[in-house]
């Protein structure tokens, strides 16, 4: 308890950015309790509504409360920013995991695969899986989390590579412990801290690149309320008239990354103070 | 009503008056452009984007009097062809063309072109075309011959006085047989008031003033430019600024020309239905939609006025194949829309019909039907699925939404590969004659849910020979709620959408049942 | 050292190629093809008309012919026809690249002339409230969705000052040309900005904690001229490195900054591209991509050994 309190201190910002956090999972666990309406059933007396004491910021076209779906579009979010996060950082920290240890083609074959990968613009890429895959949460969850594997194989790797050297890792060896066993008992738990810092640090970005590729018209498809598709080419034409339908879930994105972003900061700073930006 | 139609008729008259004293010559429209024509060939494209702006590059035998606000048959005039006439069976129609008309490229333009133009059209002779998408308006072309140089003859099959409504459209321009189709899609050349100059993909198209004309002293203006903004945030903000002239055709839903008007209280703007339906695709022959019952279960869960008001705040009309009237010339009157089941103002009896349809067949508030309502991934088309499915919940139908990329979405319904689609489509012409046989006719193209009816096949070849309009109507209006009752493909909203422009454009005059027909621009002027 | 860059040479090509072969699957496998969308505009699909337009873009073709056609003529300097336009792709791409590489080079120099003054001040203030707010700041900058805050600024133009800065061929007056190429670049820019900062911050504050900046300080020089003159030039080195990675970062934020200012330039024409499913385009127009991502990595690290000795060593 007295070390959570000495960090809180320590790193203001990144309890800060806990919070907005704990605030929007639990939104998003919540949204049936806390919605106060069916964010999918429409009403053409509340077509693009403004903010009043029913509809609290306002109606869209559709005449469904934004709030309501401003609330459910939480759990896409976090299904888009956990899913993606944890597809990417799950396969990218087993490839680099494999290849780091194992080394040899397997290691050059991974190499060149990520760097192949990391020449095509993220969002490229993103775009041509999404179109290949089809509309819907789970394509949009792989296609966000493809484009992540390279990055994190290849700081794994690294990590994996100065750990390889180790004395306690070769003294395993000379014990005559399998290969696998030493890679997942003694080098894999070394390389979690850094891992946990990068993957917290994509957290945010998953959630931007949802927002980019609806804003584009693929992504999550209509009606599930997710934030990006809120934002995407209907809503903006609205930004005159009805200019709470593009505000609101902009705000909601920008502070969720934001809370992320702060939060993963100061783990970094925690867990791995060497790690640079 | 009176004291509007006064003024309108005030306003023509000064309109008129005015444009006899006062153009001028000069200057450069620029125009806002939607999205990317897939091409520049007017023949091988069925959208308004390909059409706007390059009509002007072009010109029809006929067409419908540019003075007027309606597109009628009664109402065409000359254009390349100066007059025509018909034998006394009906069936022979002989065009006398225009002298000295030359093209753009100094070629003169003569009868030999016109009858390659429908040769290709009515599919006569395999064109270099890649495609041909309104080859079923010329389902009545027997064959075309030339008389001489300044004579073309068409025979036809039946009596169809509809025909020249299809030859006014602006899909039916005439095109030179000396260039190729491919290079017609790049660089079109025409007879028309304007040439092409360049198409930058994406980016913007332009045209200059053709100064050999043939007709003397248009048009005013030096030279169109359309600059391609897909978003239409920024599109909104361009025209309210004044960085334009012209929107693009219907390009402003209602609200939106609500902001624009708020922002720019000078700009004018014509609120007009665009051609363009809603519709209901129920693949008649995937179970259990097999079953008529159930297909009647959905359509009585349709709520119409919801649909336009939600789209539209209340103003999208609503009606059956063809537009309704005042604007239409062939769609129900309000009374006769009262007697068509699904279409009473009682929304709460027909989903209480509907439920009990659903319940003698096994499904209740506990075992809802579950489908997939597919549709294009364009935000017009979600947005009247979405409300589809919420109204489909009245009847025990769970649905939910596939959105497909447009690549697919004809692909798909080609092979027939879906249950329940919801589905925009365009009409050029506000004639039966095209409304009936491109999308009710059995085995044709654009008849996505196979529907096929012999009997009412039939009366579709009845209604086109009938001379009295009158009688002609009434019969339309038969057929029109046959369809709607057989759910062919139930028509759910009739879409209105705006055009604006800013004071210093003059001469624009757009008739109020299209928006393809009048894109010529030979008459605008800008005073500047 | 020039083994060295000739086998990165190689490497490089290794790439390239795979990035062929990559790009070249995955668009087979996007369903829908150009004879698809072309009936997309006519509503319907008229099998006959499908089958020819197939047959005469080789799209009937083995996969394997297609793709040794494609790599073929790309050898010859030859890069096919758009589906599209059916005009030569390099002239769809060439006049669209300067557009581009306009605002990318303008959002660099933007990202780069903030992001290090501010890093370097945010260093040299550890822990003040300036530190806190700069840091505050990049992080908040890095969470806006980039076309979000695009309209959000077109808005704002046009609400205080009625002027809207979206491309326009020929501007009016120097100020709207000026408009015109700032607003969008610092728009794209900012974020990349807040990265560079927060990278010049975190390696200022190594480099400040080495020995040899204490000893500069203690033979006497002025606090200033130490930071600036030593620190600097170490600091930024690792902020060179990120440029790469950077260039591939950017063009996310340029599709969408492209679309919302309305800049006719190569990222949004891809994206448009890759709706039309025209093969020839987006192939060859990724692969310039990756060739510019693989060369300024290239150039990077060859730069880079030259400023830093350890690494020629390693290499």
């Amino acid at each position: 308890m007295s070390d959570a309190w000495y960090y809180a201190r320590r790193y203001p910002l990144g309890v800060a950015g806990a919070i907005i956090l704990i605030v929007f999972v639990l939104t998003a666990l919540l949204a049936n309790v806390v919605a106060p309406f069916d964010p999918l059933t429409t009403n053409a007396r509340a077509s693009l509504a403004p903010p009043s004491g029913t509809y609290w910021i306002g109606a869209d076209m559709m005449g469904r409360d934004m709030l309501s779906r401003m609330i459910h579009g939480a759990r896409i979010s976090l299904a888009v920013a956990l899913g993606a996060t944890c597809i990417g950082s799950g396969l990218g920290a087993m490839l680099g995991l494999a290849s780091g240890y194992l080394g040899g083609w397997f290691d050059l074959i991974v190499q060149r695969i990520a760097e192949i990968m990391q020449s095509l613009p993220l969002l490229v890429m993103a775009l041509v899986i999404t179109a290949s895959l089809g509309p819907s949460l789970t394509n949009t969850i792989i296609a966000i989390a493809i484009p992540l594997i390279p990055n994190v194989a290849r700081v794994i790797r690294a990590n994996v590579l100065s750990l390889r050297e180790l004395n306690y890792v070769e003294a395993a060896r000379a014990v005559g412990m399998g290969q696998a066993r030493i890679a997942l008992r003694h080098v894999f738990p070394n390389t979690l801290a850094p891992l946990i810092v990068l993957a917290t640090a994509q957290l945010g970005s998953t959630i931007l690149t949802e927002a980019s590729l609806s804003f584009l018209g693929l992504g999550v498809p209509e009606p599930y309320p997710s934030w990006g598709r809120m934002l995407s080419e209907s809503a903006a034409e609205y930004i005159r008239s009805a200019p709470w339908l593009v505000i609101f879930p902009g705000l909601a994105i920008s502070l969720v990354v934001f809370g992320a972003n702060l939060f993963g900061d100061a783990l970094r700073d925690i867990l791995d103070p060497r790690q640079g930006d | 009503m009176m004291r509007s139609r006064l003024w309108l008729a005030v306003a023509c008259l000064l309109a008129t008056m005015g444009s006899a004293v006062a153009q001028k010559q000069g200057g450069t429209l620029r125009v806002t452009h939607r999205d990317n024509p897939p091409s520049a060939s007017v023949l091988e494209e069925a959208t308004i984007s390909t059409l706007m702006p390059f009509m002007a590059v072009f010109n029809n035998l006929v067409v419908f009097d540019p003075a007027t606000r309606e597109n009628r048959l009664d109402r065409v005039v000359p254009d390349l062809a100066t007059s025509w006439a018909l034998t006394d069976d009906d069936r022979t129609l002989t065009f006398q063309l225009r002298d000295g008309v030359k093209w753009h490229d100094g070629k003169p333009f003569t009868s030999a072109d016109v009858k390659c133009t429908f040769d290709m059209l009515s599919g006569k002779v395999a064109s270099k075309m890649r495609k041909n998408p309104h080859k079923t308006w010329w389902f009545n072309v027997k064959d075309i011959a030339t008389d001489g140089d300044d004579k073309v003859v068409f025979h036809l099959n039946d009596p169809q006085p509809s025909i020249m409504a299809l030859f006014a459209a602006g899909f039916s321009p005439i095109y030179p047989c000396h260039v190729p189709a491919a290079e017609m899609r790049t660089h079109p050349i025409g007879t028309g008031p304007f040439k092409f100059v360049e198409f930058k993909q994406n980016e913007s198209i332009k045209l200059v003033r053709n100064p050999d004309y043939w007709k003397p002293g248009r048009p005013y203006l030096d030279a169109i430019e359309y600059t391609i903004i897909p978003n239409r945030a920024t599109m909104l903000l361009a025209m309210a600024t004044g960085k334009f002239d012209l929107t693009f055709t219907s390009d402003l839903t209602p609200e939106l020309m609500k902001s624009l008007q708020e922002q720019a209280p000078e700009t004018q703007c014509v609120l007009q239905p665009t051609g363009t339906q809603g519709n209901l695709l129920v693949n008649r022959e995937r179970p259990p939609f097999d079953n008529e019952q159930i297909r009647r279960a959905m359509v009585l869960s349709i709520d119409r006025k919801a649909f336009s008001d939600i789209l539209s705040r209340g103003i999208f009309d609503v009606g059956g194949v063809d537009l309704p009237p005042p604007e239409g010339r062939w769609g129900w009157s309000k009374e006769f829309m009262e007697t068509v089941p699904g279409y009473g103002a009682d929304v709460e009896k027909s989903r209480d019909e509907g439920r009990r349809i659903m319940k003698s067949l096994g499904y209740g508030p506990d075992n809802m039907l579950p489908l997939k309502v597919s549709t294009r991934n364009i935000p017009d088309y979600r947005d009247a699925a979405v409300i589809l499915i919420d109204h489909l919940k009245s009847v025990y139908i769970q649905a939910e939404l596939e959105p497909l990329d447009s690549s697919v979405w004809y692909a798909r319904l080609a092979r027939k590969d879906f249950s329940v689609g919801m589905n925009i489509q365009g009409i050029s012409i506000d004639d039966p004659d095209a409304t009936f046989f491109e999308n009710y006719l059995c085995g044709s193209e654009r008849n996505y849910t196979s529907y096929c009816n012999a009997d009412l096949e039939k009366k579709f070849h009845e209604q086109s020979q009938m001379k009295d309009l009158d009688a002609r109507r009434k019969l339309v209006w038969d057929i029109d709620k046959t369809l709607q009752m057989d759910a062919a493909r139930p028509v759910v909203f009739h879409a209105k959408a705006a055009t604006c422009w800013w004071p210093r454009v003059h001469g624009i005059n757009i008739a109020m049942n299209t928006i393809y027909n009048h894109w010529r621009f030979e008459d605008v002027w800008l005073d500047q | 050292m020039l083994d060295y860059i000739l086998r990165r040479l190689a490497l490089m090509v290794l790439t390239l190629f795979g990035v062929s072969v990559a790009i070249f699957l995955l668009l087979r496998i996007v369903p829908g093809n150009i004879a698809d969308i072309l009936f997309d505009s006519a509503g319907m699909i008229d099998p006959a008309e499908k089958q020819q337009i197939t047959k005469d873009l080789g799209l009937d073709l083995p996969l394997v012919e297609q793709y040794a056609r494609w790599i073929g003529g790309l050898a010859h300097g030859d890069l096919g026809y758009s589906y599209v336009s059916e005009k030569p792709v390099l002239d769809e791409i060439l006049p669209r690249i300067p557009i581009t590489a306009r605002l990318a080079g303008l959002a660099l120099l933007f990202a780069v002339c903030t992001g290090v003054p501010f890093g370097v001040i945010s260093a040299v203030r550890q822990n003040s409230w300036l530190d806190y707010i700069l840091r505050v700041f990049s992080l908040l900058f890095l969470s806006m969705p980039s076309f979000w805050l695009g309209l959000l600024v077109l808005m704002a133009f046009v609400n205080w000052f009625g002027i809207l800065p979206i491309y326009d061929k020929a501007p009016p007056t120097w100020g709207a040309f000026a408009l015109m190429l700032g607003v969008p670049a610092a728009t794209v820019g900012l974020r990349s900005s807040a990265l560079i900062m927060r990278l010049t911050r975190s390696s200022m504050l190594e480099v400040l904690r080495q020995d040899y900046v204490r000893t500069a300080r203690s033979k006497g020089l002025s606090e200033g001229a130490v930071t600036f003159v030593h620190a600097l030039r170490n600091a930024v080195l690792p902020v060179i490195t990120t440029i790469g990675i950077e260039t591939a970062f950017l063009f996310g934020g340029l599709i969408v900054t492209e679309t919302v200012f309305n800049i006719p330039g190569v990222a949004r024409f891809l994206v448009e591209a890759i709706r039309w499913r025209d093969y020839p385009m987006v192939q060859n127009l990724v692969m310039f991509i990756a060739v510019i991502v693989v060369m300024v990595n290239l150039i990077v690290d060859i730069a880079y050994m030259f400023v830093d000795p350890r690494i020629r060593l390693r290499a």
